[in-house]
């Protein structure tokens, strides 16, 4: 499939973050270049627009088929991507905060690292990040006790703490938000209620704190286990809730027993 | 010697810590203090700093080539409207030692500025407020604890230095409805690190390893719960040991924690505290028990209830885009100034240059600084512009919210020096000049 | 003479609660926030009498303070910083995405420095200015 591609290059790195949250698919689909250069931008408390601080070519088409690719250093502009519901966005460098937040559909690539809050509240698509990210990926936000519901988050490198807070899947709508990364810190899947997140690598303390069901695959080390997990039997495989299989020797652990006597929530550590 | 008038001044609050006592004595003789009853030291230390002295700023200051010159008012307040206009991401910062209504004159000028607006809980007991948001809590007020707790918990908090009267009004000596026999009716707990002032004088002193206490927590709900642990020790505590302590939890007819910094301010700072929250909660269904933060300085908790009450938020509240956005980590003082992100700040009622890290000092000095401080402070004394206000709760009346969110009235017990204003009427005049130079 | 492997704590006393509302710029406050309160046993293989100098270390910068020897031990392995300008020249500015500085907790190592000068917090804080 052939999508229109939209070009944005960076001008000049704002000195403050610049809220980019008219950046997605949906608010450039059926516009004009010269629409898209006037949508509104954030820099501290000054309305501006994406004309002022991009160059913008080529043609946005409708929203499925809407593929915008972002140039320059933006490691400072957060909110790229937010409540997109389908297409593409391609990032060319790190990114700010808040990438990704609240999507739906489509797919973001970032070929760099993302700050904290990447994929927040996600609700579908996808979300790859070619580097490191920072912390409350795919979390939820402050006050809510539902996080990311759907779709799937691809890191490479590190995740920041508190990653996956508040997760939940839903058996009925076959909804399984899914995390994959290189490594963790502490806080992986907090409050967990059925999100799944495959570390690479190592992770860090709490890992699965308060979780009440979810599955929490580490192939690497973890640097201290919560007392209040469980070692049940090892297994030699593991059939993650969205169907994927891992092979390999896993100890099983049931947690967090903090939260109830018995528990659906497992956490599985590679024996080496 | 002529005899000096003494006024007594029956009831007074205390403006300098989350325990508000109540019932200071306040002898003013020729408008300055000369005798203070029933207060702490550090009470007592800041009604006599209100006197005359060699510390105390009498008239506005501007800086000019390095070093300050008194001012008039209408200067001082039309050069501090100036640097808040022309900048891009100003903040304002402090306000947890003056009385509510500056607070929210404070919210008004920050909305007007579309600026970030900030308390001192952002580098106290601001995790304690995001635990609250994701699990809420179970609080009470301090007379409850005093008349019915039989079991008292300090975790992370060492009130013999930091709350000193706490532990003889509220929660330790005092004699109370339920508990007559003061302290030989209560049982007293503190987790530390080290063996604290506090711990010396608790029945059970715990120390926990530090940065550890989530672990310990977390432990003791999974036992509370009856499951049986693989672990023989949790940082640092022997299995056996919060067994026991997990009986006594059980056992009790009222139990309280009060927790403190060893919670907010060691890693995973809100998810200690959540944890606690969800102990004290679950413990309800063994017995009566709640929490309560030992919140710092005399008015924070008004900050965090003007805030809510005006933003919909308690701090880190950022009005950029022309209503107000909450978020920690990124519109918070410490985390901004680190990346340099503010280019000035009105600091009210605080200290942030002796209580932020070194590395958010260092840019919080690149740029313009306003400071409204009575006193001379590492603050103001590298501030552009310095407003002298008058003494909350010494020099002039006000409302303040204690540690467990009851308000009680600020006293005047002498006049202000006659150039220095209540903070609320600094912050009014500063936001008319503001208004007036946009035209407004 | 040095420590290493030493976790440093920072928190209130009411010492630095009585000096600082004494005024912050004065000798009382140093001798109140300006300190490092070591344990008993620790504090003998410093091989100093207390009250000398000596400089604290940490991933985030480093600091001279008077030493001092704990009424709130014992605690080996663990030394602490009352709040103020000395200990936030050593604290972790740090967050972690929560908007809290993680002022308890850092590690850290200590070195005796006999001649050394304890900066009061006017001087201490006015470094931060420079440039």
């Amino acid at each position: 499939m052939i999508m229109a591609e939209v070009k944005l290059k960076l001008k000049k790195k704002p000195k403050f973050p610049l809220e980019a949250d008219s950046i997605t698919p949906d608010n450039f689909a059926g516009k004009t270049l010269n629409e898209i250069k006037k949508l509104p931008l954030y820099h501290a408390r000054d309305l501006v627009t994406i004309g002022d601080f991009f160059d913008v070519s080529g043609k946005a088409e409708d929203v499925a088929n809407t593929k915008i690719i972002i140039d320059g250093d933006v490691s400072n502009v957060k909110r790229v991507g937010e409540k997109m519901t389908g297409g593409e966005i391609i990032i060319n460098s790190d990114v700010g905060m808040h990438v990704g937040n609240t999507m739906s559909g489509g797919k973001i690539l970032v070929k760099g690292n993302a700050d904290d809050w990447a994929g927040a509240m996600l609700q579908g698509g996808e979300l790859e990040i070619e580097g490191n990210a920072g912390h409350y990926v795919g979390s939820a936000y402050r006050g809510f006790w539902q996080g990311m519901q759907n779709g799937v988050i691809r890191v490479k490198g590190s995740v920041g703490n508190e990653s996956m807070l508040w997760a939940k899947s839903s058996k009925p709508s076959n909804k399984w938000p899914t995390l994959y990364c290189g490594s963790a810190s502490s806080f992986l899947g907090l409050h967990n209620h059925g999100g799944t997140m495959v570390v690479e690598g190592d992770a860090d303390r709490c890992i699965g704190a308060d979780q009440s069901r979810g599955t929490i695959v580490i192939k690497g080390k973890i640097s201290r286990l919560l007392p209040s997990f469980k070692k049940l039997d090892d297994v030699n495989e593991i059939t993650l809730p969205n169907g994927e299989i891992i092979t390999g020797k896993f100890a099983q652990y049931s947690g967090d027993h903090s939260i109830s006597k018995e528990t659906a929530g497992r956490l599985y550590i590679a024996i080496k | 010697m002529s005899q000096k008038k003494i006024i007594t001044h029956h009831d007074v609050l205390c403006p300098f810590c989350g325990t508000l006592c109540d019932d200071l004595e306040v002898d003013v003789a020729d408008n300055e203090v000369v005798e203070m009853r029933n207060s702490c030291q550090i009470g007592t230390k800041k009604f006599f700093s209100s006197n005359p002295s060699g510390h105390r700023y009498l008239k506005p200051q501007i800086k000019e080539k390095g070093s300050f010159r008194d001012a008039t008012w209408d200067e001082a307040l039309d050069k501090a409207a100036d640097i808040l206009l022309k900048a891009k991401r100003p903040l304002l910062y402090g306000f947890s030692s003056t009385e509510c209504e500056a607070q929210n004159v404070g919210v008004e000028l920050a909305e007007y500025l579309r600026a970030i607006l900030d308390n001192t809980a952002s580098v106290c007991h601001g995790p304690s407020l995001l635990a609250i948001q994701d699990v809420g809590a179970p609080l009470s007020t301090l007379g409850e604890y005093k008349n019915r707790a039989d079991l008292v918990i300090f975790w992370g908090s060492n009130p013999v230095h930091a709350h000193p009267r706490h532990l003889s009004r509220y929660s330790d000596y005092v004699r109370g409805y339920f508990r007559k026999d003061g302290r030989n009716d209560r049982f007293i707990v503190v987790v530390d690190p080290r063996k604290t002032h506090t711990a010396q004088i608790a029945d059970l002193y715990i120390q926990v390893k530090p940065n550890e206490d989530y672990e310990l927590l977390n432990a003791i709900r999974a036992v509370l719960r009856g499951v049986e642990l693989d672990a023989k020790e949790v940082s640092g505590v022997p299995m056996e040991e919060i067994k026991k302590l997990v009986e006594i939890l059980k056992k009790c007819h009222f139990g309280v924690i009060f927790f403190g910094m060893g919670l907010t301010q060691s890693v995973s700072h809100h998810r200690n505290v959540d944890t606690a929250i969800c102990l004290t909660r679950e413990l309800n269904d063994h017995t009566k028990f709640l929490l309560t933060p030992m919140r710092g300085h005399y008015n924070v908790a008004g900050a965090n209830q003007v805030f809510t009450w005006t933003t919909g938020y308690a701090y880190s509240i950022d009005f950029s885009r022309g209503y107000g956005r909450y978020n920690p980590g990124e519109f918070s003082s410490v985390d901004l100034l680190m990346k340099d992100e503010v280019d000035a700040t009105l600091i009210v009622a605080s200290d942030p240059a002796s209580n932020f890290p070194a590395g958010a000092v260092r840019n919080m000095f690149k740029h313009p600084i306003i400071a409204i401080e009575p006193h001379h402070t590492p603050t103001s004394v590298y501030a552009d512009v310095i407003l002298p206000p008058a003494f909350a709760g010494i020099e002039c009346e006000g409302t303040a919210y204690r540690m467990d969110k009851v308000p009680l009235r600020l006293r005047k017990v002498k006049e202000a020096p006659e150039e220095c204003l209540p903070d609320r009427e600094i912050l009014e005049r500063l936001l008319e000049k503001v208004k007036e130079k946009e035209g407004k | 003479m040095s420590l290493n492997n030493l976790i440093l704590l920072t928190g209130r006393t009411i010492n630095q609660g009585v000096a600082l509302e004494g005024g912050k710029n004065t000798k009382e406050n140093v001798r109140a926030a300006g300190i490092c309160t070591f344990d008993k046993e620790d504090f003998k293989k410093l091989d100093c009498i207390a009250g000398t100098p000596v400089k604290v270390t940490t991933d985030y910068g480093e600091v001279l303070v008077y030493s001092t020897i704990t009424e709130e031990g014992p605690h080996p392995g663990i030394i602490f910083i009352p709040m103020g300008p000395w200990g936030n020249q050593v604290v972790n500015p740090d967050t972690q995405g929560c908007g809290t500085p993680t002022f308890k907790g850092m590690k850290a190592k200590v070195e005796v420095v006999k001649d050394g000068r304890v900066l009061d917090a006017i001087e201490l804080i006015g470094k931060l200015k420079e440039a």
